[in-house]
């Protein structure tokens, strides 16, 4: 497991409500496979808890939060998800997360 | 006739002082495209990049074709072409489709990675922009797809970013021709649709992905006119798709009919990164075939990037071409690339309001690029900003002179100005500005422009331009 993440979010006080939520985490440990993509469901602490990775939230333009959360991966899910070209992404991670 | 590979083609850049050779470490994360970055935006030149980190063996060249001096080269002719006499020879070329030859082998072969051996990471793909959403492979590549059902191939530059070892989202739009090709052809019936990528191609392959050519178009053909000699193919390992046998590198891949991934955000060609994530496609890579020295190239996307002058052009032409099908009255247009491909200037040998929303009607009827239309009468130059500029402000009618035109479901998701939501449902609007005299003023009381070409006789504009010429101004 990477020590720092980061993920984009539509909506970002879903991201941190505390519940399980599915999305893409981009790993950032230097070197050649930096910025490589894992799904996960996980559980986002706004306040960085100890012996957590580090995430920081990006919006859907790419602003970064000012501080970092941090998160729990509770599960490593398949790659890629199920659903039609050009389906709206973030609505597809919901669906997962209702399940 | 243009350079048949990248090599020769960067080898005329160092000629004509267009090409800047670092041989120093650069990192592939931000710093390398940073560089390229403040070359747009200071109209500089091209850079190679000898040392990346971390990818010792591979050159990584930004920018080959950004600016009007690498596009005349890019075309073979001399960098300091004036910008009408590329639209001209584009326009000439354009109409003289040459057919491709097909070769059993080429250095795009030299080294052949198999399916299971991929890693796309081992490519130096750099971190374009801070705050992208991942890393970018497609920035200035040439997309190769086939129509399921007809068998057109399509050639385009779309962008495509690295997800993971084996797999990339990207973003052609839905309205491009590769979206339509997916959603029309191989979604429905479940199938995945193959495509390559190609990187670094001689320069008129590439010029031609950009360029906004009608559906059932040849763009094999038409780069083979604009480079004015036949573009050599080679069939991918993978697939039963030709690339361009010049290639330095080749990514074969899959486009999922039923998965999706992240894709984006990413800093694009209007100058901003507008939120458009969340809608893409996603691709599994099937083979990787390269050069044994290959050079990597990019695009740092953005204000002033390579698809400022490349879309000038081949758009401006194509919008030309289509309002003549229509019967506009168009004598010249031009797309300035300050603008990011949204701002279209259109002149017209007969002006008045039908004519501007006749415009901005055709322009917008199947997909919707140009916000801004200026329309303006033929004696303003186009190419001419402060002319336009000057027509703009003093001939529009800030009432009667505005045409706007509303759509959804075609709109471009690109441009900033929308919202979020305008965005998400393809929502938006394009404007004509006439700026033309209206056709039903009498000339005697019609407005006089107030410049030596307008307002002084014959005689003394000669006189006048002899003296500037004498006293060497």
């Amino acid at each position: 497991m990477a020590q720092e993440y980061e993920a984009f979010v539509r909506d970002r006080q879903r991201a941190v409500s505390g519940r399980e939520v599915v999305l893409t985490l981009r790993d950032l440990t230097p070197g050649r496979h930096k910025y490589r993509g894992i799904a996960v469901r996980a559980v986002i602490s706004e306040t960085p808890l100890a012996g957590e990775p580090l995430l920081w939230l990006r919006s859907v333009v790419g602003a970064r939060d000012t501080e970092p959360c941090s998160v729990r991966i509770v599960e490593e899910l398949p790659p890629i998800f199920d659903a039609p070209p050009y389906s709206d992404y973030f609505t597809v991670l919901e669906a997962l997360e209702k399940d | 006739m243009a350079h048949k590979d990248l090599r020769e083609f960067t080898e005329a850049l160092a000629a004509s002082r267009d090409l800047v050779t670092i041989d120093d470490e650069v990192d592939w994360d931000q710093e390398l495209a940073g560089i390229g970055r403040l070359s747009c935006e200071r109209d500089g030149p091209a850079f190679m990049f000898n040392n990346v980190k971390d990818y010792a063996g591979w050159r990584v060249l930004a920018n080959p074709v950004t600016g009007w001096r690498r596009y005349a080269v890019a075309l073979g002719l001399p960098a300091d072409t004036p910008i009408r006499e590329l639209y001209r020879i584009y326009a000439e070329r354009e109409q003289n489709p040459i057919p491709p030859i097909l070769v059993n082998d080429s250095a795009c072969k030299e080294v052949i990675i198999p399916r299971d051996e991929i890693d796309l990471f081992d490519l130096p793909v750099p971190m374009v922009h801070d705050g992208d959403g991942g890393r970018y492979l497609g920035t200035w590549d040439l997309v190769v797809s086939k129509d399921r059902d007809s068998g057109w191939v399509n050639w385009g530059m779309y962008r495509f970013m690295i997800h993971d070892e084996r797999h990339m989202t990207g973003y052609p739009r839905p309205t491009s021709h590769l979206g339509k090709m997916l959603l029309d052809g191989y979604a429905p019936k479940g199938e995945v649709m193959p495509i390559a990528i190609a990187i670094g191609t001689d320069q008129p392959s590439h010029l031609s992905s950009t360029a906004t050519f009608r559906i059932g178009g040849d763009e094999v053909e038409l780069a083979g006119g604009l480079g004015e000699s036949p573009v050599e193919l080679i069939k991918c390992e993978t697939s039963d798709l030709y690339v361009p046998a010049s290639a330095e590198i080749v990514v074969e891949a899959e486009i999922y009919p039923d998965k999706i991934a992240q894709e984006g955000p990413y800093g694009e060609y209007p100058g901003y990164r507008s939120g458009e994530m969340g809608n893409s496609v996603c691709a599994r890579v099937t083979a990787i075939t390269h050069r044994r020295d290959p050079i990597f190239t990019i695009d740092t996307t953005g204000f002033m990037d390579s698809s400022a002058v490349t879309t000038s052009i081949s758009g401006a032409i194509a919008i030309r071409r289509r309002l003549e099908r229509h019967g506009v009255p168009v004598s010249e247009v031009y797309i300035p690339p300050e603008s990011g491909v949204h701002m279209a200037i259109v002149s017209v040998s007969r002006g008045g309001p039908e004519v501007a929303r006749q415009v901005v009607e055709v322009l917008t009827a199947r997909r919707a690029l140009m916000s801004k239309i200026i329309v303006v009468d033929d004696d303003v130059d186009v190419f001419n900003q402060s002319a336009v500029i000057h027509a703009f402000s003093t001939k529009c009618h800030p009432d009667r002179g505005t045409h706007i035109h509303r759509y959804e479901g075609r709109a471009n998701a690109l441009t900033p100005a929308y919202s979020q939501e305008e965005r998400l449902g393809k929502l938006g609007a394009s404007v004509a500005f006439d700026a033309t005299w209206p056709p039903d003023w009498p000339a005697e009381t019609t407005p006089v422009r107030a410049t030596l070409d307008s307002m002084y006789s014959q005689d003394v504009q000669d006189r006048v331009n002899a003296r500037w010429r004498k006293l060497g101004l």
